[in-house]
């Protein structure tokens, strides 16, 4: 409600109070401006073939005139926007974060800070990681970087480091990971309840590493930890993700029944924050934890499933999306009512799906269930071409996982 | 053989007159009891409640489902609304010839189709018009609308449920502004109608339904809630497809036209429509002779409404909305439009009386020049002074600020009240709908196509752009009008000689501008066109396409479009989108099967559609409830015009139709022919509630029985149907195999009761409420 009044700053311009008589020397900078361009532009709009329109007043018109709206008021207006970006993070809608960063990228460029800037961008670049996979990212950290310098501007470093962390994570370089983890801690004051946003990051980062090193115990000690202190601080959105790593972390370590109460806490923690897209991952995740429990429960864990999709499917990453479509091939496969040979579309499109978005992540591990669970489905089908197909694709992602060859690669973008 | 029901006694009146004219019909409600109720035990079935004399002759009428309310079409197209008690409750005149009438599932909305192919739906609430939706080309004959029934809800079908999460993140939706806006003195009319327009989309989309329409050429069109499109099907280009001893046969119908019945089965899964029209042999023209003319029942398999019936719930509820706000931006933009423009058209037209004074002064500046003067303080040539102090004068300078401020306040409330809140609604339903496009194995199937979605998606991320970009031009304008305008103000203040106090200050240098740029253009008004191409700097061009890397919009020539332009990019494309589904949808349903009831020789071909017929689906008693569907019988029931098959003064009741033609090998089909006695005629005819067949029976004038009618329903349970086979295309018409029985009014099987009127059309009966009209 408030973001939404907000957006009112700049219609009621004019109206009240808001009218500043201001005379500092702006307007004569931008006539000044205005002045050199002028003379050349004549020249090259008038033999442009279209019969073009000025609209003096447009503010992606160079020929515009300076307005009489201070800066101060449009930076009011622009992050606005960048708030709804942020809050629509958190309720989970993809399409609405990109928009509402674009818009503010677009019309607000001109008079927005350069932290406010370079968080859109950061958001933007994000959107692309998660959306697009790494390597488009990285091409617009690039360029972002050439922007704003990263010595100078802290958000861009850090989204650098978080983008190479994840992507050490999926390809398997774990020792990378836990390099950029150690990195992560020592950017955070050490003074306690100081940069607590920064610390919590760098824990469950740090947990994540672990998890993915399967060193389980250690990884449940720090998010145990973690969680203890997001709950002091009240950082609710935090809480329910620890909770979800938790639940996570006694899923991989085969204690599905220990992971259920962890699993169903961060779901019901999503529904009362309005969290929908976490809400939906740990529905995905209490489906797997089901689906760990045996055969029977199949058909629960399969209506789980289809109750996350289209929150999943509409705003969910590249990453998540893959996961919902293994855990459906899955519930699938486990059902002993189920006979892949009766319908193997229901199995096997899922499966290529998440192999097309995985293929895009580099994630190696999953990727090599995925073929796995192909070929698996294959040789029911008796279709051996394609089951060798997808065995050497396996393979390859295998041996891409336990042998990190170039693994110095994984700083360089 | 037949016995039926002993004459009764007339009944007694409740109303002393009679109808003094034969243009006044009369009106009877009566009272149907149950079946085996003590009415009939006590001699008088049908017990009368009401017997009025009405001024009208009604053409249509028709029973809430819900409450005990009638709807009534008049001869000149008024809908009368009428309670029990026989209140009226209100009566409208669309101004159009209603040719159909039909309700909502749950007794909200009252539909009416035009003669020019409108459907119009009506508020039952105050009569008020919800929406006019223009489906066909031609008089829409027949409209049904049916729910789905929710006992063949599942528990899996309850964790399919999906929410809409835009009420939890939204305000209620921004409405259509009104033109004077909040200094309007009557809020009461427009305000009702809002509200109710709010309650129909919030209310009417809890549960699923399809209305379905039928016109003079044979088009039938099916709409979710009534305003979603969904489907379309032409009769006349539907394959027929025949199994006759192996052979397959393709046969179409030509000349379609759709009888006044129309009907879907309660669980979607099936259609069964009366036509008449021509039936040719598709593979052998030469073999269609006159017989083909006739009537003939189709059989359509709709099962994609019940299959999906989940999925298109909610791609419809979506969109649905989506469509109500696209209408909320077209009305937004165009009453910025007209208001700014009256307003500049008050400023220019004011302000060209300076250029004209100033050549009758023989002076060869312009306005620009003279104002410009005036600021710096040189001079206030005489012309200027002349403008400023007479003509123009400070009630008219004030009367002009005040339009346009008044105008810009009502582009400050369109924007931010109505625009802005509506495209982002817009915006974050269609991200919605985005996501149940990409989950391809349950949405591809009904056309929800994942390309056309982002396409749109992107065109709504920059119509956002163009709002913003709008907004600021618009504060930016409006505030240098408001510094002009005091400015200009304060100097006739100076010329009179009057203190100027009470002048709020200015700025110069925006004076300058505002001369510079604004007295002789309008760059609201450019925004606000379709047809304006607009420059903008390289700058801004590197800015854009750089944004491209950072997955910003692909299209980057979208800054040349001006809003209106950027919005109908966004209806198109939007409409293209919506297309899909109801292309999918139309391709799906097919013909089952067909029968051939009797044959019209074209001279009485148009007298046909005014044959009354009477179509319904029951549920199968002995249909065991197993989750996912039931099964349901469908009932024909229908007068067969006098020479027609050489019988005179039948009616046939034919049942299980749809069945037969889906299980050929089973042969179902069965029904009866009922000889009415040769002294009446059947007037009109209905199917109630557990197989019962309300006859209208009239006394020919011609008898001395004339005056005297009947109204008569039968227990079909306790005829005897006989079963009969589908030898097309071998023999068109086999009604005459059919057991014919005699109706005699003297005997047991149903219930009778005479009416001192003669009667006409309609017969409006009631299952939920038990009770008929007539």
């Amino acid at each position: 409600q408030n973001l939404r009044l907000s957006s009112h700053v700049l219609s009621d311009f004019g109206t009240d109070g808001l009218s500043i008589a201001n005379d500092n020397g702006s307007f004569s900078t931008s006539w000044l401006r205005n002045l050199s361009d002028a003379s050349s532009s004549w020249h090259s709009s008038s033999t442009k073939p279209r019969k073009l329109i000025t609209n003096d007043f447009d503010n992606f018109h160079f020929h515009a005139q300076p307005s009489p709206i201070p800066t101060s008021v449009l930076q009011l207006a622009g992050s606005a926007y960048l708030m709804r970006a942020t809050a629509w993070e958190h309720y989970g809608s993809a399409p609405m974060v990109r928009m509402n960063t674009l818009v503010y990228a677009t019309c607000f460029a001109d008079a927005a800070s350069s932290s406010e800037l370079s968080l859109a961008y950061v958001k933007l670049i994000e959107q692309l990681a998660v959306f697009k996979g790494y390597s488009a990212a990285f091409c617009a950290l690039k360029l972002a970087e050439e922007k704003f310098p990263s010595s100078t501007n802290s958000q861009i470093h850090l989204l650098k480091m978080q983008l190479l962390h994840e992507r050490a994570l999926h390809r398997g370089h774990l020792r990378i990971a836990q390099q950029i983890c150690d990195e992560f801690g020592v950017l955070s004051s050490s003074v306690s309840g100081v940069d607590i946003e920064l610390k919590t990051e760098a824990s469950l980062r740090r947990a994540r590493t672990l998890l993915a090193a399967k060193q389980f115990s250690q990884a449940a000690a720090v998010a145990n930890s973690l969680f203890t202190t997001c709950y002091k601080y009240n950082m609710q959105v935090e809480n329910a993700s620890v909770l979800l790593l938790l639940a996570e972390i006694h899923r991989k370590s085969d204690n599905a029944v220990l992971g259920l109460p962890y699993a169903l806490a961060s779901q019901s923690f999503c529904k009362s924050f309005n969290l929908d897209l976490l809400e939906a991952s740990a529905t995905l995740t209490l489906a797997e934890l089901w689906l760990a429990l045996g055969s029977n429960h199949a058909k629960r864990a399969l209506s789980l499933v289809y109750q996350s999709l289209p929150m999943i499917l509409g705003h969910g990453g590249l990453e998540l999306r893959a996961r919902s479509q293994i855990v459906l091939a899955k519930c699938h496969l486990t059902d002993p009512e189920f006979s892949v040979s009766e319908d193997p579309c229901a199995v096997l499109d899922p499966l290529n799906q998440a192999a097309e978005d995985l293929q895009v992540l580099e994630y190696h591990e999953m990727a090599a269930e995925v073929y796995y669970l192909k070929a698996m489905t294959y040789n029911h089908l008796g279709k051996e071409y394609e089951r060798e197909e997808a065995a050497a694709r396996f393979k390859e992602h295998v041996t891409a996982l336990e042998n990190p060859r170039d693994e110095e690669d994984s700083l360089v973008y | 053989n037949l016995s039926l029901f002993p004459p009764v006694r007339p009944p007694k009146k409740t109303s002393p007159k009679k109808p003094p004219t034969k243009q006044q019909a009369a009106m009877a409600e009566e009272q149907m009891e149950e079946a085996s109720s003590s009415a009939a035990a006590s001699g008088t079935p049908f017990q009368l409640q009401f017997d009025k004399p009405i001024p009208f002759q009604i053409k249509l009428a028709e029973w809430n489902p819900e409450k005990d309310l009638l709807a009534m079409v008049t001869d000149d197209s008024k809908v009368l609304l009428h309670r029990f008690n026989w209140q009226r409750l209100w009566t409208i005149s669309p101004g159009k010839c209603i040719t159909s009438i039909c309700w909502s599932p749950d007794g909200k909305i009252v539909a009416l189709g035009t003669e020019d192919g409108f459907v119009l739906l009506h508020d039952v609430e105050n009569g008020k018009m919800l929406r006019s939706i223009k489906s066909h080309d031609v008089a829409i004959i027949c409209l049904n609308w049916a729910e789905d029934e929710p006992l063949s809800r599942t528990d899996k079908e309850d964790l399919l449920s999906y929410e809409d999460r835009t009420t939890r993140f939204f305000p209620p939706a921004p409405v259509m502004p009104r033109i004077g806006g909040l200094n309007s003195g009557d809020t009461g009319l427009a305000d009702e109608n809002e509200e109710a327009i709010q309650a129909f989309s919030s209310a009417s989309c809890q549960r699923f339904n399809i209305l379905c329409t039928g016109d003079k050429d044979g088009c039938i069109c099916f709409s979710i809630f009534g305003i979603f499109p969904i489907g379309k099907i032409n009769i006349n280009k539907v394959p027929i497809h025949v199994q006759s001893s192996g052979k397959r046969t393709s046969y179409r119908l030509q000349d379609v036209s759709i009888s006044k019945q129309v009907s879907l089965s309660r669980n979607l899964h099936q259609l069964v429509l009366l036509c008449s029209g021509k039936l040719i042999n598709t593979d052998n023209l030469s073999l269609s002779n006159d017989l083909s003319v006739g009537v003939h029942c189709l059989h359509l398999d709709t099962s994609i409404f019940s299959n999906r019936k989940n999925e298109l719930h909610q791609v419809s509820q979506q969109a649905s909305s989506i469509q109500d706000l696209v209408e909320v931006v077209r009305a937004s933009i165009s009453m910025m439009s007209k208001q700014w423009s009256n307003a500049m058209n008050l400023f220019h037209e004011k302000f060209s009386a300076l250029p004209s004074l100033l050549t009758a002064h023989g002076m060869e500046s312009s306005s620009e020049d003279e104002f410009m003067s005036l600021l710096f303080g040189t001079h206030t040539s005489p012309a200027l002074h002349q403008f400023l102090v007479s003509s123009l004068g400070e009630a008219g300078l004030k009367r002009i600020a005040k339009t346009i401020e008044s105008a810009g306040r009502e582009l400050r409330i369109v924007v931010s009240e109505h625009l802005q809140p509506a495209v982002e609604i817009i915006s974050f339903r269609l991200a919605e709908l985005r996501g149940l496009a990409r989950w391809r194995s349950r949405f591809q199937n009904i056309g929800l196509d994942e390309k056309l979605m982002d396409g749109v998606t992107e065109r709504v991320g920059m119509l956002v752009v163009q709002v913003e970009r709008f907004s600021r031009v618009a504060a930016t304008v409006l505030y240098l009008f408001q510094n002009f305008l005091s400015w200009v103000l304060k100097c006739v203040k100076i010329l009179l000689s009057e203190p100027t106090d009470q002048v709020p200050s200015t700025n110069s240098e925006l004076v300058v501008i505002f001369l510079k740029f604004l007295l002789d253009k309008d760059p609201i008004k450019q925004l606000l066109e379709t047809d304006q191409i607009f420059e903008w700097d390289i700058d801004t061009a590197k800015h854009v396409e750089h944004l491209v890397v950072f997955g910003g919009f692909t299209d980057t020539k979208f800054l040349e479009r001006s809003l209106a332009k950027q919005f109908s990019e966004l209806e198109e494309s939007l409409k293209e989108a919506f297309l899909m589904p109801f292309t999918t949808v139309s391709s799906q349903i097919h013909c089952q099967g067909l029968l051939p009831l009797y044959p019209v020789t074209s001279s009485d071909a148009l007298s046909s559609t005014s044959t009354p017929a009477s179509i319904a689906f029951y549920k199968d008693k002995d249909s065991q409830h197993n989750a996912s569907s039931y099964s349901s019988t469908d009932y024909i029931c229908f007068k067969i015009p006098d020479g027609s098959l050489n019988l005179r003064n039948f009616v046939a009741v034919i049942k299980d139709f749809c069945n037969s033609c889906s299980t050929s090998n089973t042969p179902s089909l069965s029904g009866f022919l009922l000889h009415i006695p040769v002294e009446y005629e059947c007037v009109d005819l209905s199917l109630y509630k557990d197989n019962q067949v309300v006859l209208l029976l009239s006394g020919k004038s011609s008898s001395e029985n004339a005056g005297r009618s009947w109204m008569v329903m039968l227990q079909t349970e306790n005829l005897s149907f006989s079963q009969f086979s589908r030898t097309f295309p071998a023999n068109y018409y086999n009604l005459q195999e059919l057991e014919a029985l005699e109706l005699q009014l003297d005997t047991d099987y149903g219930k009778v009761r005479s009416v001192p009127h003669p009667l006409s059309t309609p017969l409006a009966v009631s299952a939920s409420r038990g009770v008929a009209c007539i």
